[in-house]
């Protein structure tokens, strides 16, 4: 007892003088500077920060950058006003992204977390690399509207900014580059894997009997195409929701006819929040998308052969899938404060 | 004791040998090369009309290639190649008609040897073309780069042809991209072997006849073909590009000639 008041009355002055040390400064900063850390049993990433290391400066660059309405043409649109904390960057309620001008996209906006297994990115794959993807909203009419070259001008003309590329880069300049690095930094680092789901896995909380139910239906049913534990294998399937597909997908980026109708397979991680889905919004809940995959399978030269009989479920089996469904949501990942938009 | 000085002088000797080869007098010359853009024997005119070999009429607006992996072949087989690094943009370069300066670069330096051939790119490799954002010549705000299917743009021709389908009667041929577009090799024999020695190089002068982007391995033409964004559509259009270039003529350079210019 003596021996820790006495560590304690040590304790309370050396913290204060601690903090108060300008290197305590950068230790807190570094400790609100995520890092990819790849959590247990996942494989390697495909992006790994190798030649863009994350520091706190570089992240907190682009995060400054993801919610600054600065990289559109006229100013008004952020990579956050379609891709929202608490949907997990996906867009509530918007069947498809909404850029500048109030124009409506093709696509709904997909949830950003885990990007950095992602071996391509985009409903349809156009993008190969995970540095490269701000290129397409930055420079699509029904988005950004408007180009690279103009948000490297516009940020080398800002008040702020040259002196925060400054710092994140280790000396005067801003390009292209390191404005893609720095959003890199900021993407890269948005891991989602502390769900229920995942603590349950390692054994530190327990599924409910009608959770552990939903498991074993989605490992019979769904797993082939949303592999556990990104919940995605990552491939162009088409799910059978149209006859003939309104939007050729993946097939608009490779040229094969046999990818008419294509998308990529969505991580179902926090699913739940990133209503509405698939890749033109046409489903406002997840009871209608079990509806599609129970009885709406459209039938079509390119339908994914999984699919061709669709899935059997009864009433007790929708609700055990939703229950699992349901424990993919990471609350911690939609509150981490490191993410959220900046108050500077 | 005296043994073990001995040792040390020895190593200290060879440590200022390899100094003097490796950190002291660069390792060779830098050859120039410089292109120009034809159209049979005489200089490419933007916006001039030229007539194909089946008479269809075409002119040109713009006209952008990257050229990158350069090597020179030694007379024995052997290859010099031209030093490219990963953080940067350094042989990789980015030709504009519109652009003199663009026209006229130099690589190496070159070892003093004898050479016999010129290899290179038409466009970019695939790892660099997949790997990530770049800097300098490779820089994507530069607009070679496409965003719907990311990768660079190696050849960009835009014109116009009276025969073209295109409602404005446009000409767009654009080679390049991702999903691991493969770029086009081309290996130029030298007319004679170029000399490289510690004080003379060489400028290899090189013509880019379009002539043959529409009458080259393949007959290309308007009426059918005249918007290509994609790899299948471009693909006799890329074939049709490598196919430009030839050894026009080659001077002997000077060292003192080489600081002039770039």
């Amino acid at each position: 007892m003596k021996r820790s008041t006495l560590l304690g009355l040590l304790a309370l002055p050396l913290s204060a003088a601690l903090i108060a040390a300008p290197w305590a400064h950068a230790l807190i900063a570094a400790r609100a500077t995520p890092q990819l850390q790849v959590p247990h049993g996942w494989p390697a990433p495909h992006y790994n920060f190798a030649a863009n290391p994350v520091t706190p400066a570089g992240f907190a660059l682009g995060r400054r950058l993801f919610y600054d309405p600065i990289l559109s043409r006229d100013g008004s649109v952020s990579c956050g006003n379609c891709h929202q904390q608490f949907a997990a960057f996906a867009h509530l309620d918007h069947r498809v992204s909404h850029g500048i001008g109030g124009v409506n996209g093709k696509r709904n906006t997909p949830g950003l977390f885990n990007l950095a297994w992602q071996p391509e990115l985009m409903w349809d794959g156009s993008v190969h690399q995970l540095e490269l993807q701000p290129v397409a909203p930055i420079s699509n009419p029904l988005e950004m509207g408007g180009s690279l070259a103009l948000a490297v001008d516009k940020l080398r003309g800002d008040a702020s900014y040259p002196r925060l590329f400054a710092a994140a880069f280790g000396s005067p300049g801003v390009d292209s580059q390191r404005l893609l690095r720095a959003l890199a930094q900021f993407t890269g680092t948005l891991v989602s894997a502390d769900s229920h789901y995942d603590r349950a896995m390692q054994g530190r909380e327990a599924f409910t009997p009608q959770e552990h139910a939903g498991l074993d239906l989605f490992r019979e049913h769904c797993a082939a195409c949303h592999r556990e534990p990104l919940f995605s294998d990552f491939s162009y399937r088409n799910n059978g929701l149209d006859a003939a597909p309104r939007d050729a997908g993946r097939a608009l980026v490779s040229g094969h006819p046999g990818d008419q109708g294509l998308f990529r397979v969505p991580s179902l991680r926090n699913v739940a929040l990133t209503a509405p889905y698939m890749h033109d919004g046409r489903y406002d809940s997840l009871q209608q998308v079990l509806d599609h995959y129970t009885s709406g399978i459209q039938s079509s030269p390119t339908l994914d052969p999984l699919l061709a009989n669709g899935i059997t479920l009864n009433a007790g089996q929708r609700r055990a899938l939703l229950a699992f469904l349901d424990s993919l949501t990471d609350d911690s990942f939609i509150h981490d404060r490191r993410f959220a938009q900046p108050h500077d | 004791m005296a043994d073990r000085a001995a040792r040390l002088l020895a190593a200290a000797w060879l440590l200022s040998l390899a100094g003097c080869s490796l950190g002291g007098a660069p390792a060779g010359l830098p050859l120039r090369i410089e292109i120009s853009h034809v159209v049979g024997d005489a200089p490419l005119q933007l916006g001039n009309t030229y007539r194909t070999a089946a008479g269809d009429s075409w002119s040109a607006e713009r006209l952008r290639y990257y050229l990158s992996n350069f090597r020179l072949r030694r007379a024995d087989g052997s290859w010099f190649v031209n030093p490219q690094s990963a953080d940067s943009s350094r042989g990789y370069f980015l030709v504009d008609e519109a652009d003199g300066a663009s026209k006229q670069f130099q690589i190496g330096p070159v070892p003093a040897g004898s050479y016999s051939g010129l290899e290179f790119l038409v466009g970019v490799d695939a790892a660099r073309n997949g790997a990530g954002a770049q800097t300098g010549t490779l820089d994507p705000a530069r607009g070679m780069f496409w965003t719907w299917n990311t990768g660079y743009i190696f050849f960009q021709f835009d014109g116009h042809s009276p025969q073209s389908g295109d409602a404005e009667h446009a000409l767009s041929y654009h080679v390049g991209g991702g999903g691991g577009a493969t770029a086009h090799s081309v290996f130029l024999p030298l007319p004679a072997p170029v000399e490289v020695t510690a004080d003379t190089s060489a400028e290899l002068h090189l013509h880019a006849d379009l002539a043959r982007l529409f009458d080259g391995a393949h007959a290309l033409h308007p009426a059918s073909l005249f918007t290509a964004m994609d790899a299948a559509a471009a693909a006799q259009i890329a074939d049709n590009s490598a196919g430009l270039y030839r050894i026009d003529h080659v001077h002997r350079l000077p060292k003192a000639g080489l600081a002039e210019g770039s």
